[in-house]
């Protein structure tokens, strides 16, 4: 049976014994862009389709897709939703954290189950102690390429050979440099690293392109969980009870299927 | 078999030491497996999860950590875990009541060895009278009337290191598990005081909160110099990677030392002026000696 801890540990074995794996992560903003559902996120509004809510973001998490003006970047999404490899884990939205209605309207829209799918929070909530203490000190077994917002410090990393930078909207404004990564990769027969993304939906469209493009690499979408050693906001509830020993149920939270 | 029990198998110096420990007996053709509730250990030594562990008949059981007021307690160790962690009056209240009536009876059918790593903090929540041996790693580690007990004081193995090829330059490593008693904070301060470049903190994330509060404050002190690896398990990597050692925790059992002599790698700490070395060989002896072991198919 599929459980959140055990899924967790599959990708630590991957890493361990170094067998190339991407795992790409599709959380609610993606859920909203496949519906094609516009989407605001920044400091005065929250958007989603019709329904608009006070703002919360700080200016590296505003995010504005459009479903007229995105199209071309929307498809590149679906793409990445529905491809299928081996060792190219989807992690999707689960029913205990978007609710059953949008849990089911993503197998259907994926076209069925996969193997590969797990779960879009694997490396947060209930795993995140474990993420930290256990998946974080294996990237030093790495060459680690990590690609991330252009203000953050990456001065922590002691394994990091090389990063790459986008800024605001990148799914959209910095769609070119999936290609310019992918030049990079076969121009320098880079085999056997880790690139590790932190790019919010620009992360989705990269890693299922550059997996495709060459899967002798290991890609992982490790999203928020990073924060604290790149000098960014603590601004989720996962990594506030973690870190600043904040009370909060989601340290705990143990998703389901 | 020998069987080494312990509630907590996150990598800490402790369960590296317990690894250790049961990797050389198991090549010295002595059956030895580790049972933790914990992932890290499993692909370590021989060993399993902390649900499969039940004492046997000859078996030779060693706890660590697990506060035992009679030997029955370890028929369901993950229960015993479980209470003692509890903060519940009710578990609170039936230890205490517990710890007034424990018996001293030794269990009959298997030997029963306690080993106190760390500073033997454990040791004061478990009933001694119940064990037929205690391992203590050092003379300075604080046990309750340990003279009057059958202890065996012998140090932790050190893992086979090799002198470094080639050392980098002014990097230090901060080595150890990150909690509030290692002062982590006071090993950085130290090293840029000494005119290191880099810092490099080694360890397990035992405690973010302290981390975060007392740690990251005087990390900021030095953009861009302080790097984190976390828990590193290649030992040799780890020197490797440094030209220069920092604890600031006294700890005259613990194994940096050593590790830092073996590797060519300058050691900085209240403990420089340790006891002097004992060879793996002669701690394997010891324990074979004072629990009577057999090696595997031998009557």
């Amino acid at each position: 049976m599929k459980t959140f801890e055990g899924d967790f540990y599959k990708l630590i074995g991957l890493l361990k014994s170094r067998e190339p794996f991407a795992f790409n992560r599709f959380s609610d903003g993606e859920l909203f862009i496949l519906q094609n559902k516009e989407l605001i996120l920044d400091a005065q509004q929250v958007k989603v389709g019709e329904k608009v809510t006070k703002g919360l973001y700080k200016q590296e998490d505003f995010k504005h897709f459009d479903p007229k003006a995105h199209s071309f970047h929307r498809d590149r999404l679906v793409d990445a939703f529905r491809f299928k490899a081996k060792n190219y884990f989807k992690g999707l939205s689960c029913r205990c954290c978007v609710g059953d209605e949008s849990f089911r309207w993503q197998l259907e829209f994926h076209g069925g189950d996969d193997e590969n799918f797990t779960w879009a929070n694997l490396l947060v909530n209930g795993n995140y102690p474990r993420f930290i203490r256990e998946m974080y000190p294996l990237f030093n077994n790495y060459k680690t390429v990590v690609v991330c917002n252009d203000k953050a410090d990456l001065s922590m990393f002691p394994f990091l050979v090389k990063d790459f930078r986008v800024g605001y909207n990148a799914m959209v404004n910095d769609y070119g440099l999936i290609e310019r990564m992918k030049q990079w990769i076969a121009g320098n027969r880079i085999e056997g690293h880790l690139f590790l993304f932190s790019a919010s939906a620009f992360s989705k469209l990269a890693i299922h392109q550059l997996y495709e493009h060459c899967s002798r690499n290991t890609f992982i979408d490790i999203g928020t969980t990073l924060n604290p050693f790149m000098n960014m906001r603590l601004d989720r509830s996962y990594l506030k009870a973690f870190w600043l020993g904040t009370r909060n149920a989601d340290i705990h939270k143990i998703c389901i299927w | 078999m020998i069987k080494i029990v312990t509630s907590s198998s996150v990598p800490t110096g402790s369960t590296v030491a317990l690894v250790n420990l049961c990797n050389r007996l198991n090549a010295g053709g002595y059956e030895c497996k580790l049972f933790g509730p914990d992932h890290w250990h499993l692909d370590k030594c021989k060993s399993e999860t902390l649900v499969e562990f039940r004492p046997e008949k000859g078996d030779v059981v060693v706890v660590h950590n697990i506060g035992l007021h009679s030997a029955s307690d370890l028929q369901d160790v993950t229960a015993t875990i479980e209470r003692n962690r509890s903060n519940r009056w009710q578990d609170v209240l039936r230890r205490t009541v517990r710890g007034c009536f424990a018996s001293a009876q030794k269990p009959d059918d298997f030997t029963l060895v306690l080993t106190c790593q760390g500073d033997g903090q454990s040791a004061r929540q478990t009933n001694l009278s119940i064990f037929h041996k205690i391992h203590c790693l050092s003379d300075e580690q604080q046990i309750p009337h340990k003279a009057k007990l059958p202890v065996f004081v012998y140090p932790n193995l050190v893992d086979d290191l090799r002198k470094s090829g080639s050392k980098p330059a002014k990097v230090a490593g901060v080595v150890g598990t990150i909690k509030r008693e290692n002062k982590l904070e006071l090993s950085i301060t130290q090293a840029f005081q000494d005119g290191m470049e880099t810092v490099i903190i080694y360890g397990y994330l035992a405690d973010p909160v302290y981390y975060f509060n007392d740690v990251k404050p005087v990390v900021e002190q030095h953009p861009g110099k302080v790097k984190f690896a976390g828990f590193v398990d290649d030992k040799q990597k780890l020197y490797d990677s440094a030209s220069d050692v920092y604890c600031s925790a006294s700890k005259p059992w613990s194994t940096v030392r050593l590790e830092s002599a073996l590797t060519g790698t300058r050691f900085h700490g209240p403990d420089s002026a340790g006891a002097e070395p004992m060879s793996n060989d002669r701690i394997v002896a010891a324990w074979v000696e004072a629990l009577g072991l057999r090696k595997a198919g031998r009557p």
